[in-house]
């Protein structure tokens, strides 16, 4: 205990500007890059509310990292990232280029647009990671993050699809379509609410019935369009807020966090829960927070998928490590042991295609977890994510025409 | 009623009403799993402490840190607290009311503005995800209660003692341990108190000015109370009210303290 308490106190005094210069490192070659970045430090910031991606950062990756590369990983956890966009923000306020506190972050969506907008990010550096190759750049759900070009100034980590979660004990067959769940809505007053946007999980559900009432994401893909969000904001509200008093509490109050919906769906008070990352719902189960009969489902109409990635901010003082860490998440091996169920049942951000035959058969054998809908059922009927700006519109439509 | 009947009563509602609410934390620390309408998780399971005082967790190392900060803390908040309120107790003196609303100025404001405002400052000066910047940070909430307590201990403290000590031949820091030290003790030991406390809840100066580099155990907690995990963070907030209560056991006797000098004075 000491010794970190003394470790904590020098890293007051200790300038640790080593490899803060990206542009030099973009020179070199890979071998040189991991020579630069042995005996460096990573201050990873990523959401850290769940023991097993905990564990597997910490234990797994971080192992892995200390025996081959000497470079020790300083996980830490925050409860939102936006937290960190905002450390790295008011950094750069002040001026402090090149030994920021920050050398990776677990991000997507609003805050990548943030940290791109802002300059935030170091970028141009991906073809450099060896396993970049295993990365299907030509999938747009790969290379635009929420609909943001990700230009090379993040490096993808896990895909998910957005699905719900039912008790089979309680309800064994759940409506499989958007139609069919606003009629069972209606049918079972009480039993179903969602999270009130601005909430990441909450928002996504709306964006569902917004697609919904829109015939489709079609129409909707592209830059910001005030004539056709207008059509398909109409309807949408119009359907929200005639299932609203059908809602749980009659639609008087929503629950303003996923995790409130994830303790009512626990209790029992409403009959669903959803979730953009399926694996959550087995890792609830394996918590003991979940009965043992949830099962998850997407729909007829398809869920939106998207990517999440790490960033490595501009003022990293130890880039060179923290693309070590990149090159190492995205390993076959790597991927495939966050796969596994009893880790954390991630999905790849890599074509398992590309990968050694071992890695293949290791995906191959892999058994899902029970309650968890497989991403290749999902990806079936799989919807894009629309960019920024729609999701601003919608959450701003939302709180004016339905949660007011 | 008799008057140590209902100061039973008494004390018992209000140590239920402190301890109650702990109760759900401490199951839900053993639970694997507690869902309505169970009155009892159906299942019990120590992996939640096993998580919490795993290497991973670093729960351990942010309970050291944790006490270390607040225990600096509250330190160098009595070196500031106790000549300053000696000042303010003791003396009057022009635009004393200037410098009382002053000192209390950090704890009117909002946290908040406090925070945002102190970043840029501890940015420029490199403070930011220091541990010594955190403990600064700290003592802004925290040096007005120190003082402001001091301020009433030595309102009601009697000088003349002090100048008995020295007309005895007593130099100037046997004066202030034999003489004024015991004095002020239980005064000085209510400020420790709420000096320690108030560092050790902070959650927004810590995140802020420590950058999530300095984990203490509130940001912890959050992570996980945010997340839903009520079974780990059942076992962090068992671990994290431990300090609080062990302070508080071992400052009570003090607390209540009588001393000669510390009787109001009286005009000759």
């Amino acid at each position: 205990m000491l010794r970190s308490l003394a470790a904590f106190l020098l890293l007051s005094t200790a300038a640790v500007a080593d490899t803060a210069d990206g542009e030099a490192l973009k020179g070199l070659t890979w071998d040189q890059v991991v020579e630069q970045a042995r005996g460096g430090t990573v201050n990873w910031f990523m959401w850290g509310g769940a023991d097993n991606i905990n564990q597997y950062v910490s234990d797994h990756i971080g192992g892995i990292l200390k025996r081959d590369h000497g470079i020790t990983l300083n996980r830490i956890g925050v409860a939102d990232a936006v937290e960190v966009v905002n450390i790295v923000l008011s950094e750069k306020e002040a001026g402090v280029t090149d030994a920021g506190t920050v050398d990776l972050i677990w991000i997507n969506g609003e805050n990548f647009r943030s940290m791109k907008q802002a300059d935030l990010a170091f970028c141009g550096y991906t073809d450099l990671l060896p396993n970049n190759l295993l990365v299907n750049w030509d999938n747009p759900a790969i290379s635009n993050d929420f609909g943001v070009p990700v230009d090379g100034c993040e490096v993808p980590w896990n895909t998910v699809q957005f699905a719900f979660a039912h008790d089979s004990a309680v309800l064994p067959e759940p409506p499989r379509s958007m139609a069919d769940l606003l009629d069972w809505i209606k049918a079972n007053p009480g039993q179903f609410t969602y999270p009130a946007p601005p909430d990441f999980t909450g928002s996504v559900f709306v964006r569902h019935v917004f697609y919904h009432a829109a015939g489709g994401a079609d129409a909707l893909l592209g830059p910001f369009d005030q004539a056709r969000f207008d059509d398909a904001a109409a309807k949408t509200w119009a359907i929200l807020n005639e299932i609203e008093p059908f809602l749980w509490r009659e639609g008087q109050t929503y629950p303003n966090t996923i995790v409130q919906m994830n303790e009512l769906f626990a209790n029992g008070e409403v009959a669903f829960t959803f979730n953009y990352d399926p694996a959550q719902f087995g890792l609830a189960v394996q918590a003991g927070i979940y009965p043992e009969s949830t099962r998850s489902f997407g729909l007829t109409d398809g869920t939106i998928g998207n990517t999440n990635y790490t960033l490595i901010p501009f003022n990293s003082p130890n880039k060179a490590a923290a693309m070590v860490v990149q090159n190492l998440l995205l390993s076959g091996e790597a991927q495939l042991e966050k796969a596994k169920p009893e880790v954390w049942g991630a999905s790849p951000a890599i074509e398992i295609s590309r990968t050694a035959a071992d890695v293949q058969a290791g995906f191959a054998a892999i058994e899902g977890h029970a309650s968890v809908v497989s991403a290749e059922e999902l990806a079936k009927a799989a919807l894009p994510e629309l960019q920024a700006d729609w999701l601003t519109a919608i959450e701003a439509g939302w709180k004016a025409n339905v949660g007011n | 009623m008799r008057a140590d009947v209902f100061r039973l009563i008494a004390g018992i509602t209000l140590a239920l009403w402190l301890v109650l609410p702990l109760v759900p934390l401490a199951i839900w620390s053993f639970a694997h799993g507690w869902r309505f309408p169970d009155i009892l998780p159906r299942d019990w399971s120590l992996k939640a402490w096993a998580y919490a005082f795993s290497p991973t967790s670093g729960v351990v190392g942010s309970l050291g840190l944790t006490l270390f900060i607040a225990a600096a803390t509250t330190v160098l908040a009595a070196l500031v607290g106790v000549p300053a309120g000696r000042a303010l107790g003791l003396h009057a003196f022009r635009g004393k009311a200037i410098v009382t609303l002053v000192l209390l100025a950090p704890a009117i404001v909002p946290g908040i503005a406090v925070a945002l405002g102190l970043h840029g400052v501890f940015l420029r000066l490199g403070l930011t995800g220091t541990v010594s910047g955190v403990i600064l940070a700290h003592l802004i909430p925290v040096i007005p209660y120190m003082t402001l307590i001091m301020a009433s201990v030595f309102s009601s403290f009697d000088t003349t003692y002090e100048d008995q000590a020295r007309s005895l031949g007593a130099r100037p820091h046997q004066v202030f341990i034999h003489v004024t030290l015991p004095a002020i003790l239980p005064g000085l030991m209510i400020g420790a108190l709420f000096a320690f406390l108030v560092s050790w809840s902070q959650y927004l100066l810590t995140l802020s000015i420590g950058g999530g580099r300095v984990q203490t155990l509130p940001l912890t907690l959050f992570t996980f109370a945010s997340s839903g995990r009520n079974d780990v963070t059942g076992a962090i907030a068992m671990i994290y009210i431990l300090p609080g209560l062990l302070v508080l056991l071992l400052t009570a006797r003090h607390l209540t303290g009588r001393n000669a000098a510390l009787t109001p004075r009286v005009a000759p």
